[in-house]
């Protein structure tokens, strides 16, 4: 039961609704006596009168407040924290509704202007009833409203019972306790006969639980009979609190509710260098004072207790605490490594419009980023935030300040496949590249497949042959030669042209073997001095005809492929005994389903009792899938090259050689020339 | 992930026991032998764990802190005293601090309660805790669930049909469910040596299970296991809570440049490793690689893996690797260095759902150029400003206010060159007035603009003088404090003057 109790209040937050109650009787037209006063007119020389002193009215000052309370939610939740706004005299006048659209400041501020200042205390007013009550009833009326989001999940099935709970903020003026209590009494009466009526309703939502807040406010120069009272729950469904508060205080007083109601906190950024407006050669330091979520502060605060005491400090005026974190001038570009982030909210300046906010928010919506220090009690400084703009809006990046349990973990190349050195990693980049994400325009939202997922069917099609590493390719070290086919091939579909365009490439190249031209692999590294041109010219045939085979997605594609199996003999059975053995040795245990015997002939004379190391998972499923006897993913080289190690073997290659002249341990130049430390990887 | 062991050092941990053998022990007994078979278990396969012993009774101590040194843990429960009487609350209180202070507040540890099913008496006992829950208030919360993701084990030492067992085990079950996160409650089969023993060697086993699965990009793909393992997690929103669990299949979705990725939100990070056939913890193979170097170690690290080709591109491109790890469950694979020498592949957990990271939009709604004909450019920008870049009035602070009036006298002075910026800061001051009913300060600035007209120097264009006095006439008429009306410019024919 407790569970459900904690994770109802979270899923169902009072302050997913919230109306504010504006009393705008003729009493709020009055003044606050607080005078403002200007320091730039005193400077003036003694020849000028004074200007009458003035003051904002107890309906100006109850407004601006509330509606700076807004600014801060809809800055720090830009979506599901609804306020409304009723303004209350002898009717209500209600400012928005809940929809998403009228939820900004600009609406309310016009819809403001046109109701403009409290009517006039008159005697013809007298008669007109004029009361916060209309707006009391209003907000109930309001309450019951069911919003989009609520909406959404009563229509989404197997859910348990939606709760709702919701807030109204009243700012009026009351006598004493005694009417007070009456006010608070109407309201929890019109909530139970709201509810009633609700009840029977499908249009209404039954009001769970309302948390009503009363600010009671005044002018400076007077003393209210109101006193404070601290939540107290009426009923089950109503729990009201009292705060009774001179005009000047009222914006305090709501900042330091706001914080309780959304679970805020504070966090004064200090030390920031800042040039001076009058004289730009020097810089003081300032400090600006932000919102945010409160949990950014939770890693630094439950951790050790005396360095979280040294940071929080009372605010001045306030009766919230606020942390005081260091400015840390950046060091260049902090957006190009990936911090370790625990939490990340949006913030939002306290004091929007000061020189001080600006120069940290235009630093920060430039582009650059800052880190926060918080001293340790121990000595030195641990950096504990990141603020940073991400498209406009500014957050605060908590960071991991703890210790780590991934302390002295082994590096990558330690691991299997570590000591391989040829991965080809500047095809993989490439491949990525061509792979990089962006964020998509609306037209695509109405599609049954998600892009992402058609993203993984992509990135499928183009894997379908892709050798990890140079030495187990010959086709992809030829680039000069076969581009652009395997980018062509890869493709969904593909146009005739592109088909010629293949065709066009086999046709040369199978010219290049008319004309014993050798092939050029651009790894020259790579370069196999002792094979042979034919050799070599087959390997090259058989990927090929690997990769053009598993990339079949259309009959274009096949057309190509057709292409391939006219203008080259694959001579699959009617092999010579002679390259039937060589290929054999080339290719190894691979060759096994032909002739068994032949094969343990070759392991008899070369005498070798090693086998080649198993081929990485994703050549094992390529050659599953291949038919053919050359259809290995296993290039000559590749074969060679793990026959290096095999000292008995280079008397047998020289016995097997088509002509007399066999050239003496042709793979003596290959293990030198192997090794492509320009291209090897990065990883130590 | 890191494990406290919370032994009850309270007096009835020493309440004899006799068992089977007709041999006398007492609880405490068997929970010293039965953490130093778990310890035993755990330094013969996963080495590299990090384990604290913390004792409490009505207090609680830290006996041990987070160490793989499990050699001194258990020299540690040799000298254990006894107090008084059980509280668990403050001890949990004390597991929060303690793993806050180490591993912050997303690392996942273990925490294994090891008691005799006693859930102590009184105002600071677990059923009077429990009770009442509803009644806190934030400044006396109950330290469950944690500060941290844990996996609460309890571990009673008491005869199976205890009577005080019984009672106690809805209780810790309760527990276990407020952490939100599996845990589990044993009690040995038979209370003795050997029954204690397996017990915990069978807890050591269960708790240090690893993850295995696969990483995959289109056909390329790599057997995998993630270290630490990650563990569910349970987001709650508004209207909302659903539970993700890291799926065995890992799919790459696509590349994103780490620049553009920002530093969002992670729930937990994971090292990448290799999947070994052996269930030999990873990290160990650190310690082996220098020391042995044999046949079967050499072949596999030179068998081609697409986790080290993978690493090697991200690297060198400087880009991440956009990954589902679930349903609706995203993460980053990218490189990462512990010191400039030890590069190796990590996992970040977004925060699950596709909406986790703002600038990026709905992960499920990224593509690439050549599939997608429609593609913009990171980062998403909200389709409302925030207040901070709008230029808004907040005249909370007299500063504001006299800042916005003091920017119109400085366009006054400078007329006639000024006169748009003059009347545009004027009518965005007057507007402001309005909608906040605060029509005093109307009156307030035309009696400003009229000493400003008294104090001009002398050299200033005449222009001033009149478009001041032009600017307090409208100000004060009432007609005018409309919010619709605009305050325009007076036009003077100055060669009639």
């Amino acid at each position: 039961m407790s569970l459900n109790t904690i994770s109802l209040s979270k899923m169902y937050p009072a302050n997913h609704k919230t109306v504010f109650v504006l009393d705008h009787t003729p009493y709020f037209g009055i003044s606050c006596e607080n005078p403002i006063e200007f320091e730039f007119l005193k400077s003036r020389g003694p020849g000028c009168l004074p200007i009458p002193p003035f003051s904002k009215s107890l309906w100006t000052a109850s407004f601006e407040s509330a509606i700076e309370y807004c600014r801060i939610v809809w800055d720090l939740f830009p979506q599901g924290k609804l306020v409304r706004f009723i303004a209350s005299d002898n009717l209500a006048h209600l400012i928005n509704t809940w929809s998403p659209s009228q939820q900004h400041l600009g609406h309310i501020t016009s819809m403001m202007s046109l109701i403009g200042v409290p009517p006039p205390v008159h005697a013809s007013n007298t008669k007109m009833d004029y009361t916060v009550l209309h707006g009391m009833k209003a907000a109930i009326d309001a309450l019951s409203e069911i919003t989009d989001m609520q909406q959404e999940k009563m229509n989404s099935e197997g859910q348990t019972k939606l709760m709702n709970r919701c807030r109204v903020i009243c700012i009026t003026s009351a006598r004493d306790d005694e009417s007070m209590k009456r006010l608070e009494e109407i309201f929890l009466n019109g909530l139970v006969q709201q509810n009633k009526a609700n009840a029977k309703s499908d249009r209404f939502l039954v009001i769970d639980h309302c948390h009503l807040v009363i600010i009671n406010t005044f002018p400076v120069n007077v003393e209210s009979q109101v006193s404070n009272h601290p939540p107290k729950n009426l009923s089950l469904i109503l729990t009201t609190e009292v705060h009774s508060v001179k005009a000047s205080m009222v914006p305090n007083k709501l900042s330091s509710l706001i914080l309780q109601h959304y679970d805020l906190a504070s966090t004064t950024v200090t030390g920031i260098p800042m040039k001076e407006e009058q004289n730009a050669s020097s810089s003081a330091n300032y400090d600006v004072e932000i919102y945010h979520t409160s949990t950014a502060h939770t890693a630094i605060l439950k951790g050790n207790a005396s360095d979280s005491a040294a940071i929080q400090t009372q605010k001045e005026n306030h009766e919230y605490q606020t942390v005081t974190l260091k400015w840390c001038t950046p060091r260049g570009t902090t957006g190009s490594e990936l911090h370790n982030c625990t939490s990340m909210y949006r913030i939002t300046p306290v004091d929007v419009n000061s020189r001080p906010s600006l120069c940290l928010i235009n630093f920060l919506l430039n582009g650059r980023s800052v880190m926060l220090e918080m001293p340790r009690k121990s000595g030195g400084k641990i950096t504990s935030h990141l603020l940073a703009a991400h498209g406009g809006e500014i957050f605060i990046h908590t960071l991991c300040t703890a210790r780590s349990v991934l302390e002295d973990p082994p590096s990558i190349s330690e691991g299997c496949g570590g000591r391989v050195t040829d991965y080809r990693i500047t095809d993989f980049g490439l491949l990525m590249k061509q792979n990089t994400l962006l964020p998509l325009k609306s037209n695509y939202l109405e599609k049954n497949v998600t892009p992402v997922a058609e993203m993984k069917s992509r990135l499928n099609r183009l894997t379908r042959y892709w050798p990890l590493t140079i030495s187990s390719t010959l086709i992809f070290n030829l680039k000069m030669y076969i581009d652009p086919l395997p980018s062509i091939i890869t493709k969904e579909t593909i146009t005739e042209e592109e088909v010629y365009q293949c065709k066009q490439i086999i046709r040369n190249l199978i010219n290049l073997e008319n004309k014993h031209e050798p092939l050029h692999p651009l790894n020259s590294g790579q370069r196999v001095k002792g094979q042979k041109r034919d050799e070599q010219y087959r390997t090259m045939w058989n990927e090929l005809d690997m990769l053009i085979k598993n990339n079949l997605h259309t009959e274009n594609h096949k057309s190509v492929h057709m292409c391939l199996l006219e203008c080259h003999s694959f001579k699959d059975e009617k092999v010579e005994l002679d390259d039937a053995l060589r290929e054999l040795d080339q290719i190894g245990p691979k060759k096994s389903e032909i002739d068994t015997q032949r094969a343990s002939v070759i392991r008899a004379t070369t005498d070798s009792p090693m086998s080649p190391p198993p081929l990485a998972s994703i050549a094992v499923s390529l050659t599953s899938r291949s038919t053919g006897i050359y259809a290995t993913p296993r290039s000559l080289l590749d074969i060679m090259n793990s026959q290096d190690k095999s000292k008995a073997r280079p008397e047998f290659f020289g016995r097997s050689g088509d002509s007399l002249v066999a050239k003496l341990y042709p793979n003596l130049k290959t293990e030198n020339d192997r090794g492509p430390r320009t291209e090897g990887m990065e990883v130590e | 992930m890191p494990t406290i062991i919370l032994l009850d050092v309270s007096l009835s941990m020493t309440k004899p026991i006799e068992t089977t053998e007709n041999f006398e022990t007492s609880p405490k007994q068997l929970a010293v032998l039965g953490i130093n078979a778990f310890l035993d278990h755990v330094s013969a396969n996963t080495k590299l764990e990090f384990i604290s012993l913390m004792a409490f009774s009505s207090l609680y101590e830290e006996k041990s802190p987070f160490t793989r040194d499990y050699n001194a843990i258990k020299a540690t429960l040799q000298n254990i005293d006894d107090y008084d009487k059980t509280c668990l609350e403050t001890a949990l209180h004390g597991v929060n601090q303690m793993v806050l202070g180490e591993w912050g507040n997303n690392t996942a540890c273990q925490v294994v309660l090891v008691t005799d099913g006693s859930v102590g008496i009184g105002p600071m006992s677990l059923k009077e805790s429990l009770t009442n829950l509803i009644h806190r208030s934030p400044n006396n919360p109950f330290p469950v669930p944690f500060s941290f993701p844990a996996k609460l084990h309890v571990v009673c030492l008491a005869h199976p049909n205890d009577m005080c067992l019984q009672r106690s085990k809805p209780l810790y079950q309760k527990l276990i469910d407020l952490s939100g996160y599996d845990g589990s409650i044993s009690v040995p089969e038979q209370l003795n040596e050997v029954g204690v023993t397996s017990l915990f060697h069978k807890l050591a086993e269960d708790i240090y299970t690893s993850f295995k699965g696969t990483l995959k990009c289109g056909n390329l793909k790599s057997r995998i296991m993630l270290y630490p393992a990650p563990v569910h997690y349970t987001k709650v929103t508004d209207f909302d809570c659903q539970t993700y669990m890291v799926s065995e299949t890992i799919d790459i979705l696509g590349f994103i440049s780490v620049n553009d990725i920002g530093s969002p939100m992670a729930v937990s990070r994971h090292l990448v490793l290799h999947g070994v056939q052996n269930i030999k913890d990873p990290m160990s193979m650190e310690t082996e690689i220098d020391l042995t170097i044999d046949e079967d170690t050499n072949d596999e690290s030179k068998t081609p893996s697409f986790c080290v080709l993978l690493h090697g591109a991200l690297k060198v491109e400087n880009m991440a690797a956009l990954v589902s790890l679930g349903d609706n469950w995203f993460g980053f694979i990218y490189s990462w260095a512990d010191t400039k020498k030890k590069s190796n592949l990590m996992l970040t957990l977004l925060v699950p759902g596709s909406d986790s990271v703002p600038w990026l939009g709905d992960l499920n709604y990224l593509g690439c150029t050549e599939q997608f004909e429609q593609c913009s450019s990171f980062p998403i920008r909200p389709s409302e400003k925030r207040s901070y870049s709008q230029n808004g009035v907040v005249w909370i602070r007299s500063a504001g206010l006299q800042s916005d009036i003091q920017k119109i006298l400085r366009h006054a002075r400078k007329l006639p060159e000024k006169t748009q910026q003059f009347y545009k800061e004027l009518n965005r001051l007057r507007k402001a007035a309005i909608s906040l009913g605060f029509l005093e300060l109307l009156l307030a600035l035309a009696t400003i603009f009229e000493q400003e007209c008294l104090s001009l120097p002398g050299n200033v264009h005449p222009d001033c003088a009149v478009q001041l006095h032009h600017a307090a006439e409208v100000l004060k008429k009432t007609q005018n404090q409309d919010a619709k009306f605009v305050i325009t410019p007076y036009v003077a024919n100055y060669n009639n003057l």
